[in-house]
């Protein structure tokens, strides 16, 4: 019975230690990205490309994703208002909504999913198969090239994704509004300008920038530190869209309270 | 400076020793490499030759022991000295390690386009130069990587090697996966590299037909340590049990009168 207690103590205890391990590796490797990032020369074809492919060709998700939730709370808040004759705060709720919360979150998800997978596999593929070894010898940095170009262009591309998913998230909700629950389209576009503030978009873009570090940071960490062939890159691109989603809930979770609390 | 018949010491590893936590792969490894000399390393699959050559260049470290590359002690050397030693080797991976995300000739010119600007045009040209010398057809210069056979791939490789006509060569398994005729021209290339610029190059292979004809220095990498080494000749003196099971399936006496 001693043995087994010890036994389960010693087990927990080894995977208490190897995960404070993996949290101060993290923050060498954080650290070391945010470095190489500021330091020149940069990759100005790299960072070209990858400003093209979050930014640009994560578009038609962020639009799709944004436009149809802000359709659906459009309806729901006015079916939920209704019993309370105060249907007029469907533009406010909608407005609100979408630029402090589902915007950056939704938007933070999908690139998540599309970019952050991508990212790790990427990066854990030229791992296994040694490329980022070979770069080291071919007089490059791996960090420089490698991982600065994606925190640049991620840092760039997802605020600016989130002011264009939030404008068709507003947009979804309009549309709804006047063509489905009978609004008037001049009320209900006086009341969004009316009620859009400016710290809710400065908030929004703010989430963004820092969902942008923490997929760019997860997704590359994982890849970068990847190991045993095919499973390992399996392993980097799952571990970085879960552990990026979660933070991307949690980090907005104290954002919010930090501006808002 | 250590001399032999007046060749400079190119490579110096002093008891160096590598292990992965408790598994000793390296045990005090000590040999030199000459100018101008070509030496192969043999041994079985998982004897640490390929770790070996990863801490040359860097990529491990040595538990303890010591490396000098020209005269320059590269163990804990701070990394931006070390990448300015490694500009001048020619290094080419067990499976190429192409980049992917690039085009053939764009890989080949790589290290080359990190120092010097250079048009496509230019590049291009530069890159159809060395591939010449290695049989491989202009056409494969703008297909990427994973659109050309393995062996094409590891020629592409070799041809990064190279490019820029290093002093130093390593080879990790560079005819592994040819055909006969192929790796007969990598050989030949590789002596032709060495003999013809004075550089000196490590060659990790499994080949022996390949070491017969690169080779003016074999080591063997036994037991977690240098357990023979000497010229090709010798190896059909030597009583070393490994030695013996490596030159059985070769037909002695016609590679060496080749």
């Amino acid at each position: 019975m001693l043995y087994l207690f010890l036994n389960i103590l010693g087990t927990t205890g080894k995977k208490f230690i190897s995960f404070i391990a993996n949290i101060g590796h993290f923050f060498i490797f954080f650290g070391s990205a945010i470095y190489w990032t500021f330091k020149p020369p940069w990759y100005l074809k790299k960072i070209f490309q990858q400003i093209l492919d979050i930014g640009y060709f994560s578009l038609p998700v962020v639009g799709l994703t944004t436009f149809f939730s802000g359709m659906v709370l459009a309806l729901q808040t006015y079916n939920g208002f209704t019993d309370f004759n105060s249907e007029s705060t469907v533009a406010r709720i909608v407005l609100t909504s979408i630029t402090r919360e589902l915007g950056p979150v939704l938007t933070g998800l999908m690139v998540a999913g599309r970019i952050g997978a991508k990212m790790a596999a990427e990066i854990a593929t030229m791992r296994v198969t040694e490329q980022i070894d070979a770069l080291g010898t071919l007089g490059t940095r791996p960090m420089q090239y490698l991982i600065a170009p994606k925190i640049i262009a991620s840092l760039v591309c997802i605020p600016i994704l989130v002011l264009i998913g939030n404008t068709i998230g507003i947009l979804g909700g309009y549309i709804i509004a006047i063509y489905k629950l009978n609004f008037n389209p001049s009320l209900y576009l006086y009341a969004t300008i009316e009620y859009l503030q400016l710290i809710d978009i400065i908030q929004g873009t703010v989430k963004a920038a820092i969902f942008g570090l923490i997929i760019s940071m997860v997704s590359c960490y994982f890849g970068y530190n990847a190991s045993k062939g095919a499973e390992g890159v399996g392993f980097a691109t799952t571990s970085s869209v879960v552990i990026s989603s979660v933070m991307i809930l949690t980090s907005t979770y104290i954002i919010t309270a930090l501006f808002f609390g | 400076m250590e001399k032999r018949k007046n060749k400079k010491i190119i490579i110096k590893v002093s008891d160096l020793s590598k292990s992965f936590n408790d598994n000793i792969v390296l045990k005090n490894i000590n040999f030199k490499l000459f100018e101008g000399e070509s030496l192969a390393i043999i041994g079985a699959s998982g004897s640490g030759k390929s770790v070996l050559l990863k801490n040359i260049i860097g990529i491990l470290e040595p538990d303890k022991g010591s490396i000098q590359i020209n005269d320059t002690e590269m163990v804990n050397l701070p990394r931006n000295l070390k990448e300015k030693i490694l500009l001048d080797l020619g290094i080419t991976f067990q499976h190429g390690a192409l980049f992917d995300s690039l085009k053939n000739w764009e890989n080949i010119i790589f290290k080359i386009a990190n120092k010097k600007k250079m048009n496509n045009k230019q590049g291009k040209k530069l890159a159809f130069s060395i591939i010449k010398k290695l049989g491989l057809q202009p056409e494969i210069l703008d297909l990427y990587p994973s659109e050309i056979s393995g062996g094409m791939q590891k020629r592409v490789a070799i041809a990064r090697a190279i490019c820029g006509n290093p002093k130093i060569l390593l080879f990790d398994e560079p005819t592994s996966g040819l055909d006969p005729v192929t790796g007969s021209l990598i050989d030949q290339l590789i002596k032709t590299a060495v003999r013809t610029v004075g550089g000196s190059a490590i060659t990790i292979t499994h080949d022996m037909a390949s070491v017969f004809r690169i080779a003016d220095k074999v080591m063997l990498i036994d037991n977690k340590t240098i357990s023979w080494s000497g010229t090709p000749k010798d190896m059909f003196n030597s009583t070393n049990a490994k030695i013996q099971e490596f030159i059985k399936p070769i037909n002695s006496e016609f590679l060496l009168n080749d």
